[in-house]
């Protein structure tokens, strides 16, 4: 349908050909360029299936449809030359698409550009005018809570949320049903999450993908809905400044060590409890299992955002993450089936059956600290190895419990009797989950000791069962540390009180002899 | 100092007490910002920042001390804040910032925060000699890339090599063969950067091979196996994929493995042709 009306807003465009911002390109170089470095995900045909496509979700790029996601052009219509090169300079967030600005000359990437439109006819109709429509900039008090209120309210109104869900996670009721054009399932963007999103995660950025749909999937442009009258352009502004403040002002930082402060009275247990709200969270992004077999390339959970505070005793860990089904759940069963046939791997032929799979996470330790001082070796991060296993905990959606076992690789888990306690709560895409255990234990064979002090090595995997994630099909990390920091005695600060004083001391001292000198030199 | 620069520029340029200022300045920023972003350097540590700044330090007190009339130029400026009526600003304002920044420096001391440990490993561990490929015992000693004796299918092979790099190595290792790869961020150490001089330009290919085929738990110990995220590729693929997809990186690259003729002496690498 989408590519009926690309004809039509085609044959109805009689502009002369519009002055192209960019110097003479030469597709016969581009195509080298092309060759080289696109054809391994895009094709040699540029139809997007090179031999990289199968294992990508969302999948590469088909250029012989002339059909984009990511334009300055009303929907329907071909992108600019600015918008093909600004995929190609910056990339895609949230995709495989790499930026390749300094990676690639000023010319052999507009060259690539020239050579990319030669595999859509649409591109060679000259009499074609592509003119990117005027964008309105920004009305001021946009981070106000009236502009926010304003914007929730065309959220709802105009059906954002029958995708993107009440709380903007991706978790709406159609979202199972959701396929582009080329029939791939697609997931309805986590609004939380905008350094993820394809065409940037600016407030300009969102309003112009509201004004112009993302063409190729079920992502509409809302641009008719301000011909009708139904909202106003300050309005659209309005939605897209509600949807930028669902995401944090910058994209999270990845830092290596969790901090976990000593807290007076008994570490809170719930993941609502409001004693969370004063603890720092630090975000740590997962990627897919690709190191074992069965290889996973399309990981459901780009990351974790931990928390942890201690109260001398006890440890209390809070993982939250966005997942958009509280899984196993059936209405995801068909979209589940769609995603194990869609991405490639190690068994994927013939391909898994989909299954009503939980979802888990897993946190990760050493059996025990590292000894000596600046002493860094730890067990194997992806689940340890038969012969130096790693100490885990791990959290299931169904049953819904917390264990706690020793890991000898991907395939072996090892259930121990001490389990951490855990308590979860799903909400609207996100489950919020608060593991707590003593700092010591009885077993200080198996169960790692949690020193106030160390530096603790400490990983994370999570699993969308939804999404076909199950046993090595997964999201993992790296290894990361957790600080149990003690509180600071008062005595801490007595040195350095001390040490002020008599460096001002000793300043004054100098100043006054180096006056009385010179005041003698000059016979005053 | 060139003598074009304004006078009153050139003043403070010729004065020593303001060439020590900026030869300590530029000294900071050289090491503190500069260096970092050279290839194949890594963000310099605090307590190399500090040996850093106190060997600058010392040669430029050496040079400003070195001779009569350049001491007593170098110390007007001191003497002046120290005793100038008109200066009681500065003056208040040095004593107040030295104590601020001693007493920061002792509460940096003695307040304990829990670091990170420093992540030690050798980046290009020693070879094993031979090693055990699927059963199978393989030299590696003098070892060169097999396929590279039948120039007449080497196309065929960098067409497999190609597939083989896109279909398993490319999440990590990047389009660009970079290191950034759209997982690579997950990683630490993060994914070898092959268009880097340091990596398979340095490498013999049956080194590469060792690497590929043993991944990061058939690293020794100085390697930290327990953190590489790179797959024992024997697990997934054939020998002759591995060599394959090892003469692409290099055609991919543009760079020449390193020769077991001269690897001994002074060993020849280099980009085969102009870097893009």
């Amino acid at each position: 349908m989408i590519s009926g009306l690309l004809l039509l807003a085609l044959r109805a465009a009689p502009f002369p050909s519009p002055h192209s911002p960019f110097p003479a390109q030469d597709t016969t170089k581009g195509k080298a360029v092309y060759v080289k470095w696109c054809a391994g995900c895009h094709g040699d045909g540029g139809a997007g299936d090179g031999p990289a496509a199968a294992y990508m979700l969302p999948r590469p790029r088909n250029f012989t449809g002339g059909l984009y996601k990511i334009r300055t052009t009303a929907s329907g219509q071909l992108p600019t030359d600015a918008d093909l090169a600004r995929a190609i300079d910056d990339g895609l967030p949230g995709s495989a698409m790499p930026g390749w600005r300094g990676r690639l000359s000023n010319a052999e990437r507009r060259n690539v550009m020239a050579y990319i439109k030669t595999f859509s006819s649409f591109f060679a109709d000259t009499s074609q005018h592509v003119v990117p429509l005027k964008f309105s900039s920004a009305p001021s008090g946009g981070t106000s809570a009236n502009a926010v209120k304003v914007g929730r309210e065309f959220y709802d109104s105009i059906g954002c949320r029958k995708c993107h869900g009440d709380q903007g996670r991706g978790d709406g009721a159609s979202a199972p049903t959701l396929k582009d054009d080329a029939d791939f399932p697609i997931f309805a963007a986590d609004l939380h999450q905008n350094w993820r999103f394809r065409g940037g995660g600016s407030v300009e950025d969102i309003y112009r993908r509201l004004r112009t749909g993302l063409d190729g999937t079920p992502m509409p442009s809302f641009a008719d809905l301000i011909d009708q009258k139904f909202l106003t352009d300050e309005e659209l502004w309005r939605l897209a400044q509600y949807v930028r403040s669902l995401s944090p002002p910058a994209p999270p930082e990845v830092r290596d060590v969790v901090h976990a402060p000593q807290i007076p009275g008994t570490v809170p247990v719930s993941p609502d409890d409001s004693a969370w709200a004063r603890v720092t969270r630090y975000w740590f992004p997962l990627v897919g299992q690709v190191i074992h077999q069965s290889r996973w390339f399309a990981p459901a959970v780009s990351g974790v955002w931990v928390q942890a505070v201690h109260d001398g005793k006890t440890l209390a860990l809070r993982v939250s993450w966005d997942d958009r089904t509280e899984s196993p759940d059936t209405a995801w069963l068909k979209f589940e089936q769609r995603i194990l046939e869609t991405v490639a791997g190690d068994d994927s032929a013939p391909p898994l059956k989909a299954e009503p799979w939980p979802d888990e996470l897993a946190i990760q330790f050493p059996r025990r600290l590292p000894e000596g001082s600046g002493e860094m070796e730890r067990p194997y991060f992806l689940m340890g190895a038969a012969t130096d296993p790693v100490y885990q905990w791990r959290w299931t959606s169904r049953p819904r419990r917390a264990l706690a076992g020793l890991g000898r690789g991907i395939e072996r888990f090892d259930t121990l009797a001490g389990a951490p306690a855990g308590e979860a709560i799903y909400e609207h895409g996100e489950w919020r989950l608060v593991l707590t255990r003593a700092l010591a234990t009885p077993d200080t064979a198996n169960e790692v000791q949690l020193e106030a002090g160390r530096a603790i090595p400490m990983a994370f995997f999570a699993w969308d069962g939804s999404s076909g994630e199950h046993g090595s099909r997964m999201a993992v990390s790296t290894w990361y540390f957790l600080a149990l920091d003690r509180a600071t005695p008062p005595g801490v600060f007595i040195s350095p009180v001390v040490a002020m004083l008599v460096t001002l001391g000793l300043g004054l001292v100098v100043v006054r002899r180096a006056q009385r000198r010179g005041a003698a030199r000059s016979g005053v | 100092m060139s003598p074009r620069l304004p006078p009153a520029i050139r003043r403070y340029a010729e004065h020593p007490f303001w060439q020590a200022v900026g030869i300590v300045l530029i000294a900071y920023i050289v090491v503190v910002w500069v260096v970092p972003i050279l290839p194949g350097s890594a963000i310099v540590p605090k307590s190399v920042v500090l040996q850093y700044m106190v060997t600058v330090l010392v040669g430029v007190l050496i040079y400003v001390s070195d001779n009569e009339e350049r001491w007593r130029r170098f110390k007007e400026p001191i003497q002046a804040v120290l005793i100038e009526p008109r200066l009681k600003a500065v003056r208040a304002a040095a004593l107040a910032g030295l104590t601020a920044l001693v007493g920061l420096a002792a509460y940096g001391q003695v307040k304990t925060t829990v670091a990170a440990p420093p992540n030690l490993r050798s980046i290009h561990p020693a070879p094993p000699a031979e090693i055990t490929f699927r059963g199978k015992t393989i030299a590696l000693t003098g070892l060169e890339n097999p396929l590279r004796q039948h120039p007449d299918s080497l196309s065929s092979y960098l067409a497999e090599g190609k597939r083989v790099y896109y279909q398993n190595c490319l999440p990590c290792h990047g389009d660009h063969l970079d290191g950034q790869g759209h997982f690579g961020p997950g990683f630490n150490p993060l994914p070898a950067n092959f268009q880097d001089n340091g990596t398979i330009a340095q490498l013999t290919e049956s080194f590469v091979f060792w690497r590929v085929a043993k991944g990061g738990p058939g690293l020794p110990r100085e390697g930290t196996p327990w953190n590489s995220a790179m797959p024992v590729w024997e697990d997934f693929l054939t020998e002759r994929e591995i060599w394959s997809v090892i003469l692409f990186l290099y055609e991919q690259t543009g760079w020449k493995p390193r020769t077991w003729e001269t690897e001994a002496g002074k060993g020849e690498t280099g980009k085969g042709k102009g870097d893009d």
